[in-house]
């Protein structure tokens, strides 16, 4: 998108994963699941992106490439390295992947799931300390304690020595941001961090990850469904529809005016937490479906209430800069 | 108000675990009038699922009532014998589930499911009958009527919660409860499921008690919305109220603390602690450990659900000021 890279942290360029969907067991034809589908954005040092969509558009998969738990398909993933120069780490292997490794870390959705239950949470913060061969064990003891004390598990020396059961939602997803955080990564894929969370919980993890980001430098791609946790949590939102990212905006500039006709419904259709408050649906046709070997034009066009012939003709729409570091992928914007 | 059609007094229930009982639900009272749409909003674990499933008599094997009851018109629920209550559920009130892959049978055609539903609660209904029945439904929840004919894995998420509902409606109920009606859903099919289910409502003029942890759903549908905390009622009036001059401490911080995008971005509030163990819950004021406005007498005496403004009542000891 700019030109000018030097505040770039985490470039993704026309990155592309495919599934292979097999069918039957005698048919040799294959057809693949486009969930990720070329898609370029950029991630500024200091600021953090949010991605939002339904289920199945593709936000978990890219977030899951750009730490490389997946391999793309194609495309380039560019991450600041230590010699502070832009890397591509899309194809990179073994010794010099474990490299990055320590750059990039991820949180996931379920913290009842992501903890190894039969590790107690000293051995579960430690382990990035570990595999990456960092300190001495009371070196790592001490880094353990810090960071624990610092995520709001106080006294830390009550908690190391427990395991994840003993632990509520909250306090569970506390360790899994310490254990993101405790090799010093400039950038986290945070997968709805916060969405297995009660609310009189969540604010208060929220909170902490915006402490965090400042404290530490380090950079998320936010992953959530939720728009209005999007709002607090970054200052730009990309929306994701069918593999694509459809519009990516400043966030208030978004919300207040979406200009895809998709991102419109979406966030049209956000339940506002105030009775007295009015709000008009704009009403899209049809549902989402998986966008198995689709065809090339705009992906939102079958749902799209503005879309007309050249829309059915052309590829999908490039995105776009419409002024004000405004992106939009669609022909009648 | 209208004459009450369902009432809740005292309500008492208790899960008995190896650990000693739960107190899920405790003297919780409210009432409900025809037609109209109660909101029933807090965060797992504080009784609002255990309270749905106790108007319909459908606790697990060791949920036991503790007291209480449980008025529809002149009859308590909760000294019926099993026949009558049968003859209640579904007729009476019904219950939408959480759109899951398990509140329908996977094997069976839904148009079947529902027909059961029918033959079941409704009395036995010949095919044709039942057929003619569930097509009609399908058009007030707005599925074509051919898909009866399909199994619930050709359904999406969307289209199962609307078969969901067309069941909760198939025997004309009074009273529908629908527990976290669109908690699994993506907002835009959200919104259109909560717009479908209030325009149902406001055709059949049944009443309908709404569950779930989202006040902003909650907002949208409800005429009336109790807060519940650790198993008690903390809060109940209409929405407006609640939302303009919440007096229980815990609605004010449940508010605040909810994102929302619309209004000015305010810093959201975050209540410190986390909620009780049941097993062992707080004296007094079940909320007293984490509330900012705790005296003294909180942490001893339990408050009781007092008249605050005319129709908006909370359990608090040292409420909110009204901010004008």
């Amino acid at each position: 998108m700019s030109e000018d890279n030097s505040n770039v942290l985490v470039k993704a360029e026309g990155l592309t994963k495919l599934f292979l969907v097999e069918k039957g067991i005698f048919s040799r034809s294959k057809s693949y699941i486009h969930a990720v589908d070329k898609i370029n954005f950029e991630i500024y040092r200091g600021e953090s992106l949010s991605l939002v969509g339904e289920s199945g558009c593709g936000k978990t998969t890219t977030g899951k490439l750009l730490v490389r738990l997946h391999t793309p398909t194609d495309g380039h993933i560019y991450i600041r390295n230590y010699e502070n120069e832009l890397t591509d780490i899309a194809h990179r292997k073994g010794k010099s992947m474990k490299e990055f490794r320590r750059r990039v870390q991820m949180i996931f959705q379920d913290p009842f799931e992501s903890l190894n239950p039969r590790r107690t949470i000293f051995d579960t913060v430690a382990e990035p300390l570990q595999v990456q061969g960092m300190g001495t064990y009371q070196e790592k003891e001490e880094r353990v304690v810090a960071l624990l004390e610092r995520v709001g598990l106080t006294p830390a020396s009550s908690f190391i020595f427990r395991f994840p059961h003993e632990l509520s939602g909250g306090q569970r997803q506390r360790v899994a941001i310490a254990r993101a955080l405790i090799i010093d990564p400039i950038f986290v894929a945070a997968d709805e961090p916060t969405s297995m969370l009660d609310v009189s919980i969540r604010t208060g993890v929220m909170n902490l990850m915006t402490e965090l980001a400042d404290e530490m430098g380090v950079s998320y791609l936010y992953i959530t469904h939720d728009l209005a946790v999007a709002r607090y949590m970054t200052e730009r939102i990309a929306v994701m529809y069918l593999g694509k990212i459809v519009e990516l905006a400043p966030t208030e500039d978004l919300l207040h005016r979406p200009q895809h006709p998709y991102t419109k419904a979406l966030v049209s259709a956000v339940p506002v937490p105030d009775p007295r408050y009015n709000r008009k649906t704009i009403p899209i046709k049809g549902g989402i479906s998986a966008p198995i070997d689709p065809p090339p034009r705009c992906r939102f066009y079958p749902r799209c209430p503005i879309a007309d012939d050249f829309c059915r003709d052309n590829p999908h729409p490039p995105i776009e800069d419409k002024g004000g570091n405004h992106f939009v992928a669609c022909y009648k914007v | 108000m209208a004459q009450a059609l369902l009432s809740v007094e005292d309500l008492t229930m208790n899960y008995t675990t190896r650990k000693g009982d739960v107190s899920a639900v405790d003297k919780v009272s409210f009432s409900l009038a025809e037609g109209e749409s109660i909101g029933i909003v807090g965060e797992s674990g504080c009784g609002k699922t255990s309270i749905a499933i106790s108007l319909l008599r459908l606790l697990p094997d060791n949920g036991h009532f503790r007291g209480g009851s449980v008025w529809l018109g002149d009859i308590d629920l909760l000294s019926l014998s099993e026949p009558d209550m049968n003859k209640v559920r579904w007729n009476r009130i019904s219950m939408v589930f959480q759109a899951a892959m398990n509140a329908l049978n996977p094997v069976y055609r839904v148009g079947d499911q529902i027909i059961e539903a029918l033959n079941v609660h409704w009395g036995v209904v010949t095919r044709e009958q039942g057929r003619d029945r569930v097509a009609q439904l399908f058009e007030m929840v707005g599925l074509d009527p051919p898909l009866m004919d399909r199994y619930p894995h050709e359904y999406s998420g969307g289209m199962r919660q609307r078969a969901i509902i067309a069941m909760a409606l198939s025997c004309n109920p009074d009273i529908i409860i629908a527990d976290e009606p669109t908690t699994a859903l993506d907002v835009i099919v959200q919104d259109r499921i909560l717009k479908q289910l209030r325009m149902i409502q406001d055709q059949l003029g049944m009443s309908m008690i709404y569950i779930s942890h989202d006040i902003a759903v909650i907002a949208e549908v409800a005429e009336r919305i109790g807060v519940m905390y650790a198993g008690r009622m903390a809060e109940i009036a209409d929405s407006v109220s609640i939302f303009e001059r919440p007096r229980h401490p815990y609605t004010y911080a449940l508010m605040s603390a909810f994102p929302s995008i619309t209004g000015e971005k305010h810093e959201l509030f975050t209540i410190p602690g986390e909620p009780p163990d049941l097993l062992d819950p707080p004296t007094g004021c079940r909320f007293h450990p984490r509330c900012p406005n705790a005296i003294e007498i909180c942490r001893e005496q339990q408050p009781p659900l007092e008249e605050k403004h005319p129709n908006h009542f909370a359990a608090c000891w040292n409420p909110m000021e009204v901010i004008q």
